[in-house]
């Protein structure tokens, strides 16, 4: 059995329903018909991104790759109806390398003494541990 | 209604100011009934009054209210057991508080619930007051904890198939017995007892009973002897096969033949609900990757009585489309979010799949830095968006052991400090720091592993040790260094780890005339130095780690050494043992084993002594650690060999005659193996003995107890196949493992 | 193990030494750090005389300690039972203050769960909502924002997770909560420019432009709106704003001050 694995993350595109929701449809149908999009703008004159992802993971200790992604974009009117769709797929995407700042936060942090202590010793798992450990020497 | 003031009667104790600033009321300002309605409730809430009226006369609120006596202190009497300190956490009266009968009633049910957690079902508990004046009253609780309820026996009705002791073995309360007083095993408990039902549920549908039923299961408490007789009653019914697998789909674009194949149940094999839940996973998983992930996946099983087969059909079809909106993780104390968010193979946005999350909820448990994990769903912004809430509470993984051991074979008696994390800084990673010693060793040892190395599922980590043993006369022996290690996951049962390893070596020896050519060139050359590059690949589906019933663990290792260092060699080792009940009625377990290496060098030069195989009294019973194999004649210098083969066959039986709670087994074995071929170099004096195979053999019979401490084992064999120069030892002591 | 002496309870009775003094007592010792001493006189107040003015000062006195030693469960625990039985005093603030303090000094990092950090801020509004002309509402209001600072970080925290393993969806809706529920946190600068990432990343430029141009607006000098720049820049894109994105909207209550 190949040990390679497909991961599909996001909005699953259905090609049937697709077709329910063409140009001029209202937002409602293309609710009802797509589902509710993986990113909105909650305004009236607004797009809906339906978001979806495939990756690979050639063994089980892999990161999955990217293989596939595909955004379809809703657009809609004024008055709220679909006047145009794109696709947006991998090779429109970039690649980007995250800026490895981060915004400093709080928080008291738990030191590995106290994490120890505030555990409490359990007596029967260190007693276990006690003699299972002096088997194992080689010369 | 407005009233101009209020006019407090009967609060005497309390003071009237704090009955006025209960009150909702407030002199010159409106108020309805309802407003009366709450401060009545709010008066009675502060438990300090029996009785509260509200009247309003003129302009002036009349409250009339007549106290409670006061608990002036609480004392706690005769309790050895618990503190007096967990004792006050457990009742609801406290010093100050009210005095009222209904509340004491509650906290004496309260505190028998506790004594009956730690065994003392038949504690007597009383109270006594003692008026301290003005309405203030001294209350305690004389508290006779009685002697710790034992459990006499637990019966089986209705198991003809496994014997009480097998099943006894499988549920966590035990009867009394030696040790009960440190395992505290013994104690009956409602849920524990629902939890042993379920134990046996499980081991039932694993093993072809997918009929079995608990009748009933009830613990009666005999009053004279203060100990309860546990009965359990079963209905085993049939034992079944799997009859005819097959994989339906209502999904269009899933074709139900290819899945066939990912199912484990097959037919005739013996039924096992595991398979079933195998097949469901692995079928899910499937589907879901072929771009289905709203598939569902649900068995259905029918008996056929007659041939005592189910056939199970597996049902996909389109579950209702859902999206993960969130993904909340609470009650992580000291566990960081990543560590648990990483279990999960779905991300926020993804689709709803219930099989992901039943997958996440296993791994997490496995983790086993958590006491509970529990997964719910709440509805989402949108019908069709759900909100996963991962509830965990973490438990201590440190342990701090300080302990003392005896193994026999001149190492006498063993002290040993640890310090191990399983879940250091709550990062997941893996930490321990060790160091023992006894008479003639010492050894140290820190290794540390993280489970997610760069973000890839590879577990890499160091190891440093340092080992030193004067056993030997007229030389002693020490080696240190570290290995740097990484291991991968191939799938559940079988995973491979690629290690580089460090190590300096040093023989010294004060009288080195006494010691063999070959030994006083590795004493006069020390401190000698092994870096070497190995890859090992492990495979273990052992039931349970500790007396296992069924399963095999086994590896394989090739190590290449050569990359600097005095050593140039290509080793390859491999060892397999392999479980298998023989009898389930009378508990007896087989297990045979078997095991071999070769060493070669790589550049045609000579190997060193430390570079060549060596046995030890775990691989051949009878023999002591370097007793057989090539030996130089002076001195007894073990040379070790370039080859070796062992094999092992083994029965085990629960003891009879002894109380089964005490947890021994017998078991008889039988030993086989050799050691040959010596590639050191031997410039002078005799040649070594024993270079050409030999086979050795030994029989013997050993005790094994499952101590709370760990399983301990003692081995009593007799070689009757050896050498002349072979070194014997007939008894050994010390710990058992698994492998 | 040791187990606690029996006591007579006849012989218990009420020790009554005058209120004023036990509180005098306990005020000398907790001058001269002895904590320990000054915290037994302040419960045998509590205990010989409840319900006394001194009793309820007591009160407030050893909530107060709790806190300062670091015992935030006890500081909570006094402090609600001071509020259950005196509602309405002239120390109700503080001690309701104290409370949100002792919940402050338990919030974790963000990698952690953040519910010390939801009930400060409960606590800590009920110190500006009930008593809004107390001393403590200014020190109350930055702690809410502290905490919310960390709630934000959360969010922040589990956005960066899912936005390296490249899962651009779950990444954006996480910032997007920062944006849109935690807009005057310390975090919003760094969520913008996420966002701007994120939509770069999938290849939606307008969207990428519109979260560069709202945190240009607002945020001006700030590095992270260099960054963005940077980054649209190298591809040939300015910051620009498409007035009909949420990103805008949002960014019209920063630019308004509305929160």
């Amino acid at each position: 059995c190949s040990t390679s694995e497909v991961i599909h993350n996001g909005y699953v595109i259905d090609k049937q329903t697709l077709a329910l929701a063409p140009v001029g449809s209202s937002r409602e149908q293309v609710l009802m018909s797509l589902g509710s999009p993986s990113a909105t703008a909650t305004f009236d004159t607004e797009v809906f991104y339906y978001i979806s992802q495939t990756r690979k993971r050639a063994v089980a200790f892999m990161k999955p790759t990217l293989v596939e992604q595909n955004i379809l974009a809703v657009y809609f009117n004024k008055d709220g109806e679909v006047d145009r769709l794109a696709n947006y797929a991998l090779q429109d995407g970039r690649v980007v390398d995250m800026i490895s700042r981060t915004t400093p936060t709080g928080g008291t942090e738990l030191s590995f003494i106290m994490r120890l202590l505030k555990g409490g010793v359990n007596p029967a798992a260190a007693a276990q541990q006690l003699l299972g450990s002096n088997q194992n020497r080689r010369y | 209604a407005v009233i101009r003031q209020i006019d407090v009667r009967g609060a005497d104790r309390i003071g009237s100011e704090t009955v006025r600033s209960a009150l909702t009321i407030v002199p010159g300002k409106d108020f309805s009934n309802a407003d009366i309605d709450t401060s009545i409730k709010r008066l009675y809430a502060t438990g300090f009054f029996s009785d509260v009226r509200v009247s309003v006369s003129g302009g002036t609120l009349v409250v009339v209210v007549n106290e409670n006596q006061l608990i002036n202190q609480i004392v706690f009497n005769g309790n050895r057991k618990i503190t007096d300190e967990k004792l006050i956490l457990l009742v609801k009266s406290k010093p100050l508080g009210p005095y009222s009968e209904s509340m004491i009633e509650a906290d004496l049910q309260s505190l028998r619930s506790a004594y009956a957690d730690i065994g003392r079902s038949d504690v007597q508990i009383t109270t006594q007051t003692a008026p301290v004046g003005n309405g203030r009253v001294n209350l305690a609780f004389v508290i006779n904890e009685g002697d710790r309820t034992k459990i006499d026996q637990i019966n089986f009705t209705g198991n003809n198939h496994y014997s009480a002791t097998r099943l006894r073995s499988l549920i966590i309360t035990k009867e009394s017995g030696l040790f009960s007083f440190i395992t505290r095993k013994d104690i009956y408990n409602e849920d524990k007892l629902r939890a042993d039902e379920e134990s046996l549920r499980q081991f039932y549908y694993n093993h072809g009973y997918a009929d079995f039923r608990v009748l009933s299961s009830n613990a009666v408490l005999d009053p004279a002897t203060n100990e309860y007789v546990i009965t359990f009653d079963v209905d085993e019914g049939e034992r079944y096969t799997f009859g005819p697998v097959n994989v339906e789909s209502t999904v269009e674009g899933v074709d139900a033949a290819e899945l066939q194949g990912l199912t484990e149940s097959r037919e005739g094999k013996t039924y096992r609900a595991k398979d079933v839940q195998a097949s469901i996973s692995e079928i899910s998983k499937r589907v879901a990757s072929a771009g289905y992930p709203f598939a569902r996946v649900t068995p259905r099983g029918n008996r056929d009585m007659a041939s005592k087969t189910i056939s199970v059909d597996y049902l996909v079809d389109q579950g209702e489309r859902g999206y993960v909106e969130r993904i909340e993780i609470r009650g992580n104390t000291s566990t960081r979010d990543y560590v648990i968010r990483r279990e999960f193979d779905l991300s926020e946005g993804d689709a709803f799949n219930q099989e992901a999350i039943s997958e996440a909820k296993r791994r997490l448990e496995r983790l086993g830095y958590f006491q509970t994990v529990n997964i719910s769903t709440q509805p989402g912004s949108a019908p069709d968006r759900v909100v996963i809430i991962v509830d965990v509470v973490d438990q201590s993984t440190g342990t701090f052991g300080i302990g003392a051991g005896y193994a026999t074979g001149g190492e006498g008696f063993i002290l040993e400090a640890s310090v191990e994390e399983k879940n250091f800084l709550g990062r997941g990673q893996f930490i321990r720091v060790s160091a023992s010693g006894g008479a003639v060793t010492r050894n140290y040892n820190i290794s540390f592993t993280e489970p997610y190395f760069l973000g890839y599922r590879l577990a890499a980590g160091f190891d440093l040790f340092r080992n030193e043993n004067q056993l030997y006369d007229n030389y002693s022996y020490a080696d240190q260094g570290f290995s740097l290690r990484v291991s991968a996951p191939i799938n559940n049962d079988l995973s491979t780890t690629v290690r580089y390893n460090y190590k300096e070596v040093d023989y010294t020896s004060d009288n080195i005339r006494a010691l063999s050519q070959p030994y006083q060139e590795v004493v006069k050359g020390s401190p000698w130095l092994t870096s070497s590059v190995s890859n090992s690949f492990n495979y273990n589906t052992l039931d349970t780690a500790i007396l296992p019933h069924e399963g095999i663990v086994a590896s394989i290792t090739q190590e290449l050494a050569g990359l600097g260092g005095d050593s140039e060699f290509y080793k390859l080792s491999g060892k397999a043992r392999g479980y298998y009940t023989l009898s389930d009625e009378m508990d007896v377990v087989g297990s045979l084993s078997a095991g071999g290496g070769h060493v070669l060098s790589t550049t045609g030069k000579s190997l060193n002594v430390f570079d060549q195989f060596q046995l030890d009294s775990d691989d051949i019973r009878g023999f002591s650690d370097t007793g057989l194999g090539p030996r130089m004649r002076k001195n007894d210098d073990p040379l070790g060999g370039t080859t070796y083969f062992t094999v092992s066959a083994e029965v085990t039986f629960p003891m009879p005659g002894v109380p089964q709670d005490a947890g021994f087994r017998g078991g008889f074995f039988l030993d086989a193996g050799t050691l040959y071929g010596n590639d050191v170099k031997i410039k002078s004096g005799k040649p070594p003995q024993g270079v050409d195979m030999s086979l050795r053999a030994s029989a013997g019979a050993s005790v094994i107890w499952a101590s709370p401490f760990g399983p301990l084992r003692v081995d009593y064999a007799v070689p009757f196949l050896r050498e002349d120069f072979d070194i014997v030892q007939r008894l050994k002591f010390g710990i058992s493992t698994s492998f | 193990c040791t187990s606690d002496p029996d006591l007579d309870i006849t012989k218990l009775a009420a020790e009554t030494d005058p209120p004023e003094q036990l509180y005098n007592e306990g005020l000398a010792n907790l001058n001269a750090g002895k904590t320990a001493e000054a915290q037994r006189k302040f419960d045998a107040l509590d205990r010989q005389h409840p319900f006394s003015e001194w009793a309820r000062k007591a009160l407030v006195m050893s909530t107060f300690m709790k806190y300062r030693s670091g015992d935030n469960e006890g500081a909570i625990q006094n402090g609600t039972r001071y509020l259950s039985l005196y509602p309405q005093t002239k120390d109700s603030a503080y001690v309701q203050y104290l409370i949100g303090l002792s919940y402050s000094k338990q919030i974790p990092t963000v990698t952690q769960d953040q519910r010390a950090a939801a009930k400060t801020i409960e606590a800590m509004l009920k110190v500006v909502n009930d008593y809004p002309k107390s001393e403590y509402v200014d020190d109350a209001q930055t702690k809410i924002r502290y905490a919310r600072d960390q709630l934000a970080g959360k969010e922040m925290q589990v956005g960066r997770y899912y936005e390296e393993r490249k899962e651009y969806l779950a990444a954006i809706s996480r910032f997007r909560t920062v944006v849109e529920q935690f807009p005057n946190t310390n975090q919003v600068e760094e969520a913008l420019a996420r966002l701007c990432e994120s939509y770069y990343a999938l290849g939606l430029a307008d969207e990428a432009q519109t979260a560069a141009a709202v945190l240009g607006h607002n945020y001006p000098d700030s590095e992270w709106y260099k960054d963005s720049f940077a980054l649209l820049q190298s591809k040939g894109l300015a910051p620009r704003e498409n007035q009909g994105s949420w990103i805008s909207r949002a960014g019209k209550k920063l630019l308004l001050g509305e929160s």
